[in-house]
Formats: structure tokens, C-alpha cells, sequence
């Protein structure tokens, strides 16, 4: 059991980058979108 | 460990394509006429995506992926907790802070420029000063990092990835400023945290996946396998939570990233990367905690080897290359919003509001002064890097400054009466005191002592006070610090002067608190915060 436990413990930070990493690509992606849309420069 | 494991060829085509992606990055967004403010800003109107990419990337440094694993490999389960959890609270604290300073200067350039509209010169030098300083300091940190990671996995020398590294990051962000290093800031965010996402999961398999916990557990002592350890809690999170505040505050970088934001996405940005930064530096620091359960010992007794010792034990060479483009990465994208920053500050607090005046600072000559800066900076870090100057010390002093700065910074946003001499005052007595303290001149023995313990006591409840003041108003601040005063107390006495280091940083809030209060309770004169939207603007603007 311990040791389950300390595996989810180890492997639960790639989990939450890995959301964060979709959250910013998806947003990103959304930018360039409207950017390109409303012809003006990212950044 | 197998030293040199990726070769010359390799680590050169490696960075090349790293550098050369970034660099025609940077290449598709730059002007022929370049513009001074969007160079330090980006026009106050970037989207979430980039902001909180960029914002990521900027706070999560080599040295902080080194020192999450090697803070797990000596603490144990909760050390990885006790370095990354406080670092990314730095960033989620000081949001609040943010949205204030941003609504009283949307167009201001740095945290100093918006002193120097608020007091004047002695504040701002003050803060500049110490924004200039640290910068540099990070900056020679990061190509220190990458001239150990490329001597140690490749033929190449120290003093040949040090070259390297600072070429490349002054290539690309040497034309466009802030908006070069944000826009790169993604690319890079997404080569850190897709490796991580990759990396450590491998590892942990390949070691021999949840068996480690059993055959392992006899390397732990009892505080290292506890996830309440004391042990961890005094020595690595401790200091950490007192340095919180001052980092974010005394660090351009991140006001920076404020300036450039949508004022409207500042909430979720810092959010986003709160989450961002403590998930990866925690995650990182798993690999520590796995080398202390495999029983690795670090190569020639160096704990910054550990990483690499583990990444060149278990990973093959493709996945290798994936995490030496991890490193490269975090250190990549803190040195260009260094060099970034540095520009920023010079063009702004030196020539922009002293040495051009009021109305005289020239757009392009700012932008030439902001390059040679860059150039200038990166030569300096490179010299100090050759140089092996022992970095970690002078940061911590950098952060005991900016301790000194963070409650009159803070208060002078806030409230009406903190004037130039209030905070000069109070900043430089509370310099004084720290060095007295952090250099062994004032021994803390007998009466000083008790002294020192009741001030740093007050320490305490002035960080405890700000952190709480900043989301829930002044009310629950002044709550929060009588609340953290009475808690601290029985255990501070007679207990805290035993940490010099610690005690020294909470000195230094609690002083130039005290004498801030003191000096601006008395002051009679209230200063109308209007005033600093109109002398914290737009150069580009006001000259054409």
C-alpha cells in the first residue's frame, strides 16, 4: 500500500504539468488564431 | 554516470537546433524600426498563452531544478515540497500586489520607475540598484549551469558552454527585447515541461518503478521519510517562506512579464504558472528523492551532479537529448528575461528618468543603450562565470536587500504617506542591521538575543501580514500579524538567534517596517497616486 502511495506521490507532478502544458498550448494556439484573424502582429 | 555521453557533434547539432529555432523565432517578429516601449513591454497587451508560458519559464531556472532534486535527496519525501511549494507561492503572492501596481501605472516600464514617480531618485536607485544586481547575478548563475551541464555530457570544456550558452541567448534576444524572450519563453516552456512530463516518469520505471520504496527504505532516516520533517521545514522551507516577497518583488523579471500582460488576464497568468512552476520544480525534485531511495551516491560528492548522474544512468540516448534540451531550456529563458530586464532598467531608471529628464529621453538612442547593455551584461556574467565567484552566497545577500525593500515598496503603493525619506530610511537601517546580523559583527548572545528573537518575531508578522493584506485587505492584514505574532512567540524565544541566516532576513522586514510606520505616521504630507500614472509613461509616445 505504502508504496502505491509514494509511486502516486512521485508520478502525480508529470500529471499536473502535463495539464498545465494543455492549458498553455491551447491558449497559445487560440492566439494566434484571433491574431491572425484580426491581422496584427502575436506580440 | 557516464560521463561525456553525448559527444561533441551531438551536443553542438543539439545546440544549434535549440538556438536556431529560437533565433528564427525571434528573426519572424522583429521590426526594421524597433519601438523603445514595446521593447521593454510588448505593448502592455500580451495574451494569457504567451504570459503565463513566459512567466513559467522566466521563474523556473537551472538552479532551481538542481536544488528541488538535491533538497530531496537531503530532506527526503517533503523536501522537493519545501523548495518548490514556497517558490511558486512567491509567484501566486505577489498577484495581488501586481494588479494594484498595474491599475496605478498601466504604463510604466519597471517597479523602480514607479518609485521614482512616487519619492524620487534616492528610492528608485535603491530598488534599481538591487534589480540590476540580482539580474546579473542570475544571469552568471544560469551560464555557470550551462557551462557544468555541457563540460559534464559532453568533450566540450567549462569555459566552451559558457561561450556558447551566452551567444546564443544574447543572439536572439538582442533585437527585440521583451518580446524575443517572451515569444521564445513558449517554445522553451513547452521542450521544459513536455521533458519533464516524459523524463520522470522514465526514470522512475526504469530504476525499478514502486519496488524502490521497499528495497530502498533503508537508506531514509526517520525525518526523510516523514512528510512533516522539521528537519526540512527549518533549514529549507523556512527561509524560503521569508524570502518569498522579496524575490518577487525585488526581481524585474517578473514585474516585467506585469507590465506586459493584458491587465485583464493578470489573475489567471500568475496562476497558471504557480501551478506551472511548483508542479515542474516539484516534479524534478522526485529524481532526488529517487536517488536517495536507490542509494546513488553523487558523482565526486557534488549534489548538482545528481540529476545528470540519474539522467545518464536510465535514459537512452534519444530521451537524453531530451533532457539536456530541459536544462538548456530553463536556463535559456531566465537569461534572456535577465538580459531583458537589465536593458529595461538601464534605458528607464538611468537614462530615461535621470540622466534624459523629463522630457528629453530619445526613443533610439534608448533602444542602442538597451542592446549595449545586453552586450555589456552578458561579457560581465561571462567574466564572473569564468571566474567561479561562489553566486549562491551574493544571491542571498541580493534577497536580504530586497527583504529590506519589500514592506516600504509595498506600503508606498498603498498608502499616502510613506514619503523618500521614510523609505530611504527605513530600507537602509534595515540593510544595516541584516549586515551586522549575516556577517557575525554583532554576536547574537545575551540581551541582543532576546532582542533580536522579539524583532524577528515581528519579522514574522509583517511577511504573514502582507501575504494576507494583499487578497483580503488591511483588516485581516494587521489580523493576520498580531494572529502570527502570538503563535511565534513562545517558540521564538530563546530559539530563533540560533538561525543567523534566518534571523537576519526577518530583521531586515521587520526593521524597515517599524521605521517605515514610524517615519510615515508622522508625516503630515498625503501623496495623490494619480500623479503616477502621469510620470510613469510611455516614452515613445511623449517624444513623437
Amino acid at each position: 500500500m505504502t508504496e502505491i502511495l509514494l509511486s502516486a506521490y512521485v508520478l502525480v507532478w508529470p500529471v499536473i504539468v502535463a495539464g498545465v502544458l494543455f492549458v498553455l498550448v491551447r491558449a497559445f494556439l487560440r492566439e494566434i488564431r484571433e491574431a491572425r484573424k484580426d491581422g496584427r502582429p502575436m506580440i | 554516470m557516464q560521463p561525456m555521453a553525448l559527444g561533441t557533434t551531438l551536443t553542438l547539432l543539439l545546440l544549434l537546433a535549440f538556438f536556431g529555432i529560437t533565433f528564427v523565432i525571434s528573426l519572424s517578429i522583429s521590426k526594421k524600426q524597433e519601438n523603445a516601449d514595446s521593447y521593454m513591454t510588448a505593448g502592455n497587451n500580451v495574451g494569457f498563452g504567451i504570459s503565463a508560458a513566459s512567466m513559467t519559464a522566466t521563474w523556473i531556472w537551472a538552479a532551481s531544478l538542481y536544488a528541488s532534486a538535491t533538497s530531496g535527496y537531503t530532506y527526503g519525501l517533503s523536501g522537493p515540497i519545501h523548495y518548490g511549494l514556497w517558490g511558486a507561492l512567491m509567484i501566486l503572492f505577489i498577484y495581488p500586489f501586481g494588479k494594484r501596481i498595474r491599475s496605478l501605472a498601466p504604463r510604466a516600464h519597471t517597479l523602480a520607475e514607479i518609485l521614482h514617480a512616487r519619492h524620487g531618485q534616492s528610492s528608485q536607485l535603491l530598488l534599481a540598484g538591487s534589480n540590476l544586481l540580482g539580474s546579473l547575478l542570475s544571469l552568471t548563475s544560469n551560464f555557470i549551469a550551462g557551462g557544468a551541464l555541457i563540460s559534464m555530457m559532453s568533450p566540450l570544456s567549462f569555459s566552451t558552454g559558457v561561450l556558447l550558452i551566452a551567444g546564443g541567448v544574447l543572439l536572439y534576444t538582442l533585437w527585440s527585447g521583451i518580446r524575443a524572450s517572451m515569444l521564445t519563453d513558449f517554445i522553451q516552456v513547452c521542450a521544459m515541461l513536455g521533458a519533464v512530463v516524459i523524463v520522470v516518469p522514465m526514470i522512475f520505471f526504469a530504476a525499478g518503478g514502486s519496488s524502490i520504496f521497499v528495497e530502498g527504505a533503508q537508506n531514509l532516516t526517520a525525518q526523510q521519510q516523514s512528510f512533516f520533517s522539521s528537519d526540512a521545514f527549518f533549514n529549507q522551507g523556512a527561509p524560503f517562506i521569508a524570502a518569498v516577497l522579496a524575490y518577487a518583488i525585488g526581481n524585474q523579471t517578473i514585474a516585467q512579464r506585469l507590465f506586459a500582460v493584458r491587465e485583464d488576464m493578470i489573475k489567471q497568468t500568475f496562476v497558471t504558472a504557480t501551478v506551472g512552476y511548483g508542479a515542474t520544480v516539484i516534479g524534478v525534485g522526485m529524481l532526488g528523492v529517487l536517488a536517495l531511495y536507490i542509494g546513488i551516491d553523487p558523482a565526486d560528492g557534488d549534489v548538482n551532479n545528481l540529476i545528470p548522474q540519474l539522467a545518464a544512468g536510465y535514459l537512452p540516448l534519444a530521451f537524453l537529448c531530451v533532457f539536456f534540451i530541459m536544462i538548456i531550456g530553463s536556463l535559456a529563458s531566465t537569461a534572456d528575461s535577465d538580459l531583458a530586464a537589465m536593458s529595461s532598467i538601464v534605458m528607464t531608471d538611468i537614462y530615461g528618468r535621470n540622466i534624459a529628464g523629463k522630457t528629453g529621453a530619445k526613443p533610439q538612442l534608448m533602444l542602442l543603450i538597451g542592446r549595449i547593455t545586453m552586450i555589456v551584461a552578458t561579457g560581465m556574467a561571462m567574466y564572473f562565470a569564468s571566474s567561479r565567484f561562489d553566486i549562491l552566497d551574493l544571491l542571498v545577500l541580493v534577497g536580504a536587500i530586497w527583504g529590506a525593500l519589500v514592506f516600504p515598496v509595498i506600503a508606498s503603493f498603498y498608502w499616502n504617506k510613506v514619503n523618500n525619506t521614510g523609505f530611504t530610511i527605513s530600507v537602509l537601517a534595515a540593510l544595516a542591521v541584516f549586515t551586522l546580523v549575516r556577517t557575525g559583527w554583532l554576536p547574537l548572545e545575551g540581551t541582543i538575543a532576546v532582542v533580536t528573537d522579539l524583532l524577528s518575531v515581528v519579522g514574522i508578522g509583517v511577511i504573514a501580514g502582507l501575504m494576507i493584506f494583499g487578497f483580503f485587505g488591511l483588516r485581516a492584514g494587521v489580523a493576520a500579524v498580531v494572529v502570527a505574532m502570538l503563535i511565534t512567540l513562545p517558540f521564538a524565544l530563546g530559539f530563533l538567534h540560533q538561525y543567523p541566516v534566518l534571523t537576519a532576513s526577518l530583521l531586515a522586514y521587520a526593521v524597515s517596517a517599524i521605521l517605515c510606520v514610524v517615519l510615515s505616521w508622522f508625516n503630515k504630507d498625503e501623496f495623490d497616486f494619480d500623479r503616477i500614472a502621469r510620470h510613469a509613461g510611455q516614452f515613445d509616445t511623449q517624444n513623437t
